[in-house]
Formats: C-alpha cells, structure tokens, sequence
C-alpha cells in the first residue's frame, strides 16, 4: 500500500528521521509508537506530501506521492484539529468531504448514522460550528471525517489522545471493523502502549529518527515495549 | 497580593513581540507604520495650527471653537463606529494572569489603563492641543479655551472605555446603532438634530466653565461602568469564554445546481459571513463600491478619464483587491488538510479564481445604480469590470502564491497593527494590480482617444479569459513550487 525507500528528513544539517526502508502492505494497521520528538508526525507529514523529503521517496499505491496527486483519491488522515475547517458544522464538514470523495448528502445522511455510538450524541445536530466543540469531540468529528468515501488509507495521529474510555474502546472497535469490512489499511501513531497494541498487528517503534523495532504484534509486545521504555 | 503594574504588562507585551516569529521583520513594519503615524501626527499638527487660521479666514467674526463645536457631534459618532470595528481590546490575554497572585482590581487596572495607549486617543489630542496653544495665544490666555479642550478629551475616553462595553455586547452595540440611525432619520427628514444639540452643549460648556464637571461626570461614570463590565467578564465562563454562536448559512443549497464550483462558492461564502476577520475585510470591499461617489461628482475629475477609471477598478474589484490578496491564506487555518484531501491543486486554485470572478459580478451589478452619473460612467465600469473579470482575477490569484503568512480567521485584526498578513511581495504586487490597469487604459487613450482606451481595457479582459485555461496552468505550477513553504508558514498560526 505505502512504501518509502531511503527516506530521510534534515532540517539545517541535522537528521530528525531515516527510514532506509518502510513497507505498509494493504490491508495492514500498522501503529507507530515514539517519545516526544521520535518522528512518528514527521513520517506522518513525509508520507502526505506536507513536507519535502530530505532524500528518498514515498510511494503509494506505487505512485510518487511528491510528482502525481493520484494518490488523494483513496487517502484519508486526521493529524489533529487543524484537519477540521473550524466554521463549519459537523454535518457540513462531513457533506464537504463527501463532495470531495464523490458520496452524496443523502448518503452521507444514513452512512453517520452507523456511528451515533461512537459520537454519544455529541456531535451530530449539534448546531454548534466546529471550533466551538471539546477537544475531544473534535476529534470524534475529524476521525469518522476520515472514513467518508472508504478511502484504502487512513492515517491517524494520536487518535486516543483527548478521548474519553467510552469513546477509547469503541474507537478500537471502530478501526478493527472498518479494516475487516473494507481492508482498509490504518497508520495509527500513540503514546498509549495499550491501545496501540490491542488495535494494531504491527508495530514499529522510532527513536530519535530511528526505526528501533519493527514487531508483529503479539501477546507479550506490551510487555515488551513498555520494559523499553522504561529504561 | 502584589498588584500587577503597567511596567509588568508592558514587559509582558514586549516578550511577546520579540518571540514572535519572524519578529525582526515585524519589526521593520512596525518602523515603516511608525513613520505612517508620524507623517499622521504631524499632518495633524498642521491641521490644528493651521486650522485655527483657516476658519478665523472664512468667519472672522465667530470665535473658530463654535465652528469646531458645529461637527464634533458628527465625529464622535464616526469615532465610535471605527471604534467599535478597529480597536481592538486586550481583553483575550488576561486569562493566564487569572490564576498567579495578581488581584483583580489590578488586572482590570491594567486592561483599563492600557486602553488609553490607542492610536484613537491621540487624534483628539494632537490636533486640539496645537489649535489651543493658538487660539490662546491669538486671543490671550482664557482658562474657558482649556476647560473646553479637557472636556472634549473627557468625552474622547468616554468613547474609549464605551468601546469596551459596545465590543462585548450586541445588545448595548444595538442600542448604540438605533441611536445613530435614528439620530439620521430626524436630522434628514425633519431637520431635528443630535449633533446641534450636542453643539449647545458644548457651547454651554463653553461660556459657562463650571459645567465641564458634566464631560467628567460622563467620564468617571464609563470608567466606572467598564470596570465594573469587566471585573464581572474576569471569569472562563463569562468574557473570557468564547462565544457560543448562532449558525448562520446552513441554507445555501441554492448553490448546489452549479455542482463543485457551486459547492466552493459555498464553502468560501460560509468562511466570509462566519468569521470575523474576513467579515470585516468584506466590509472594506464593500466601502469600495461608493469609491465612484469621490470621483464622479466632482467636476475636476471628469476631464482626467485615468481618475475616473481607477475609480472603475476599485468599484468592480473592491471585493477581489482587499479579500482575494489573502487568497490562499484564507485557508491557512486547515491548509495541510486541504492538501491531502481528494482535491487537485488546480480545482482548488480555479474554484479561488471562480469566486473572484463571481465578486466582479455581483459588484458589478451592485453598482447599476452609478448609471445615474451617465452612460459614459457606465462604460468606464462595463470596461473595468471585463478587465478584472478576465485579467484582474487571475493576477490577484498569482500574487496570492507568494503570501504565506497566515491568517487567524476569527480574529479581529487591529489597526495600524495589521502586520499579520503585510508582506513586501504583495506590496510590489499592488503595482501591477494598479498600474497595470491604467496603462493598459492609457496606452490606447493617449493615440486614439477615451474609447479606444476603454476598449484597450476590455480587450485585455477577454484575452485573460481565453487564455485563463495557460495563465491557470501557470499559476498551479507557481503555487506547486510554493507548496511546502506555504504549508510551513501556515503551520506557524499559534491557536
């Protein structure tokens, strides 16, 4: 699905990541765990085309992310608020995806219904613009924003940060469903060791720009990974 | 408690300019508009010397403090307004002093007393304390003279703290509105006016000192009232929350019959009418359409035709000149969102084009009405309005390439301090966007006479029309190069 060879970002001669090689399979959730500072929004930014590769390239689909844009059609992330266009209502940023992603207005109607669970009644018929909801609802918002069109790739950036336990487990679910459903591929990045374990069968974990492990997840990963970083 | 002092704000104020981003360049904005204020402030100077001599010229027999008293109704009433729209409060930055040991008394002392460092509070005063100093030396000391001074500067910072009031409430704005509209009605249909009364009163004060405790009074009372407004706004949940809004637009649908560019339209009409800093640079373009009333009733103007077109550029492309030059940045709240979404970037840059030409439109037949100046006004509007639907549009967008300084869409911008989005690129793309014009008028005028250069301007419009399709071209691979620093500095918009 997505591919990144020799990838690599500097800023003013320091290297802040290297990613010699990186391969997504389709249909893959792969988690991406990291202190502060590791990289995983730089890879995240690397991979969407937001920022210039140092050396390197990213590919999806086999397509140049950096020369085509025929990668759009069937990508999708949250990295956080500012993927939301704050004036608008719920409703009206999921309709503006919808435009884009060639779903309709009625179907964007019955197609949010599915996850009033997952919204608790925050969100939908809410007559409040955006930038007016929680933290945390935002994100509910921006999540789901992502699914419309069931893009192949959906990249998330701390998407349990900010979000209530409800809202945390039924965010799993969430994922592990839509992958089965429609083996969407997911990017999942998390300082919570827990869920990105639970959710995810691969994770890679960076370090200072590194790529230290790269594990298919198993029972023992979490203890694994939490001794490493306990040290 | 250790009240917090003006010295702790100001130090305050000063960190937050020299951490700013980019701040050595903000810094020589602000030098460059401290020299605009100068030049302001001395133009003022000369206005309240000169302005002594001028009217004692045109009535010699009337002291010249009746003639001034004549209109300060008048601009006390436009001060309020551009008040209400341009001062800005600093209200929003007390929130982190909430919680330190500093009492409330004092932070609102601070709020207060910084108020008066407004650019607004010093026109009164640097053109009346000159034509004092004359008129005293002119007529011999009189304490009336200064009594009457200190009592319009008394009601110039009663509009100052008033602003506080009007700015955090649309009910007291309101009242304020119907005043002033109701205060026109009776001067225009019966002849029953505000400000001549308001002229008495001053006169009043004039000739009989002892009621100067009255602008006092009015003054102590604002003050009072602000900082009692205030000291109540000092909680999250009251002045310090962020406004729970009504929605406003959910119904546009009627764009929808013109499908994705329908759907743009929509969306870009929503960022106007929902936030504040594009409503007020709506606002701004909305004042250029009675740009022609300047030029077209005077008779001066109307044998220079270049006069009468540049006023037929700024009528037909208000709209395009003061919002399409943040066009992208209008967007640079959610830009990096746009970029990885299902949207090439040249449907993206062609739906900003679509919504310049549709502004030219709509403000081309808003000024139908100059019809009433004559058909030859008119075709000096067709004219223009072609050039900046075919021509203008598409240079306003290329210069929009090279803005990358972000914009923070509910914010108001401040006056004299809108150094947020001024860049010395889009100050070198005003000459094309302005000059451009004309000589594309001036050229055919000065050879073949006024038609051949309204024709001139007309035909460079079509022409941008045909090609828009390469000039587009060009424009996206512009932007293209761009990308990556454009998403860089709109990422820097601290929320």
């Amino acid at each position: 699905m997505i591919n990144a060879t020799n990838l690599s970002k500097k800023y003013s001669g320091q290297t802040v990541l290297e990613i010699p090689d990186l391969e997504v399979p389709k249909g893959q959730r792969f988690g991406l765990v990291g202190n502060n500072g590791a990289g995983k929004t730089t890879l995240f930014s690397l991979f969407l085309d937001l920022i210039e590769a140092s050396t390197g390239k990213v590919t999806i689909n086999q397509i140049d992310v950096q020369t085509s844009e025929e990668w759009k059609p069937y990508t999708a992330a949250f990295i956080d608020e500012s993927y939301l266009i704050g004036y608008l209502t719920a409703e009206e940023y999921f309709y503006f995806l919808g435009n884009l992603r060639g779903v309709s207005k009625e179907e964007i109607n019955i197609w949010v219904q599915e996850f009033e669970p997952f919204f608790n009644g925050e969100i939908l018929g809410q007559k409040k613009y955006l930038r007016d909801l929680s933290k945390g609802n935002q994100k509910k918002a921006g999540i789901v924003g992502t699914l419309i069109g069931k893009p192949e790739l959906v990249i998330l950036d701390e998407p349990f940060a900010n979000l209530d336990p409800s809202t945390q487990i039924r965010l799993k679910k969430l994922i592990r469903d839509e992958a089965e459903k429609h083996g969407t591929t997911f990017l999942i990045s998390s300082h919570d060791l827990t869920h990105v374990t639970e959710v995810c069968d691969r994770i890679v974990l960076l370090e200072k720009g590194l790529a230290i492990k790269d594990i298919e997840t198993t029972p023992e990963t979490l203890k694994e990974l939490e001794s490493y970083f306990s040290n | 408690m250790k009240s917090f002092s003006l010295l702790d704000f100001l130090s305050l104020s000063k960190k937050k300019f020299f951490r700013a981003p980019q701040w050595q360049f903000k810094l020589a904005i602000r030098i460059f508009l401290g020299f605009v204020v100068l030049y302001f402030l001395v133009a003022f100077l000369f206005l309240g010397i000169g302005g002594y001599y001028l009217l004692k010229k045109q009535n010699p027999e009337t002291d010249p403090i009746f003639l001034i008293n004549s209109f300060l109704g008048l601009y006390f009433a436009v001060d309020l307004l551009i008040r209400y729209f341009f001062q800005a409060r600093p209200v929003t930055e007390v929130k982190a002093l909430l919680l330190l040991p500093i009492t409330k008394r004092g932070i609102v002392r601070g709020v207060l007393l910084r108020s008066l460092g407004s650019i607004f509070n010093a026109v009164p005063l640097v053109v009346l304390l000159p034509f004092c100093i004359v008129h005293s030396i002119e007529n011999g000391m009189t304490y009336s003279v200064w009594i009457w001074f200190l009592s319009i500067i008394c009601l110039s910072l009663s509009a100052n703290y008033l602003t506080f009031l009007i700015n955090k409430s649309n009910k007291i704005a309101a009242v304020f509105l119907g005043v002033f509209t109701i205060g026109y009605f009776l001067d225009y249909f019966f002849s029953f006016s505000i400000s001549h009364y308001f002229e008495m009163g001053l006169e009043f004060i004039y000739t009989n000192p002892y009621w100067a405790a009255v602008p006092v009074v009015i003054l102590s009372t604002s003050i009072l009232l602000a900082d009692k407004f205030l000291r109540r706004q000092l909680f999250l949940d009251k002045g310090l929350s962020k406004k729970k809004e009504r929605i406003i637009g959910s119904n546009l649908d009627f764009f929808d019959r013109w499908e994705r560019m329908g759907f743009f339209l929509k969306n870009d009409l929503r960022l106007i009418i929902r936030n504040i800093r594009a409503r007020q640079v709506v606002l701004m373009g909305v004042l250029f359409l009675f740009y022609g009333l300047f030029f077209f009733t005077q008779d001066q103007y109307s044998e220079m035709p270049s006069m009468l077109v540049f006023a037929g550029l700024f009528i037909t492309g208000g709209f395009m000149i003061t919002f399409g030059q943040y066009v992208p940045a209008w967007d640079s709240e959610y830009y990096s969102f746009l970029m990885c979404q299902n949207l090439s970037y040249r449907k993206y840059l062609k739906s900003k084009l679509y919504l310049m030409m549709f502004s030219v439109i709509v403000s081309s037949i808003l000024s139908l009405p100059y019809l009433f100046f004559g058909p030859k006004v008119m075709l000096i509007i067709g004219a223009s309005g072609v050039f900046n639907f075919g021509f203008g549009s598409v240079i306003t967008l290329y210069s929009g390439a090279f803005n990358t300084n972000p914009i923070k869409l509910n914010i108001k911008a401040k006056a004299f301090e809108n150094t947020q989005n001024f860049s010395f690129i889009q100050l070198l793309f005003v000459l094309p966007k302005l000059i451009l014009p004309l000589l594309v008028f001036y050229l055919p005028y000065a050879f073949f006479g006024f038609y051949a250069g309204l024709l001139g301007l007309a035909v460079v419009g079509l022409l941008g029309l045909i090609f828009q399709k390469q000039l587009l071209n060009l424009i996206v691979k512009t932007y293209q190069k761009k990308k990556y620093q454009t998403i860089g500095s709109f990422n820097k918009l601290v929320s």
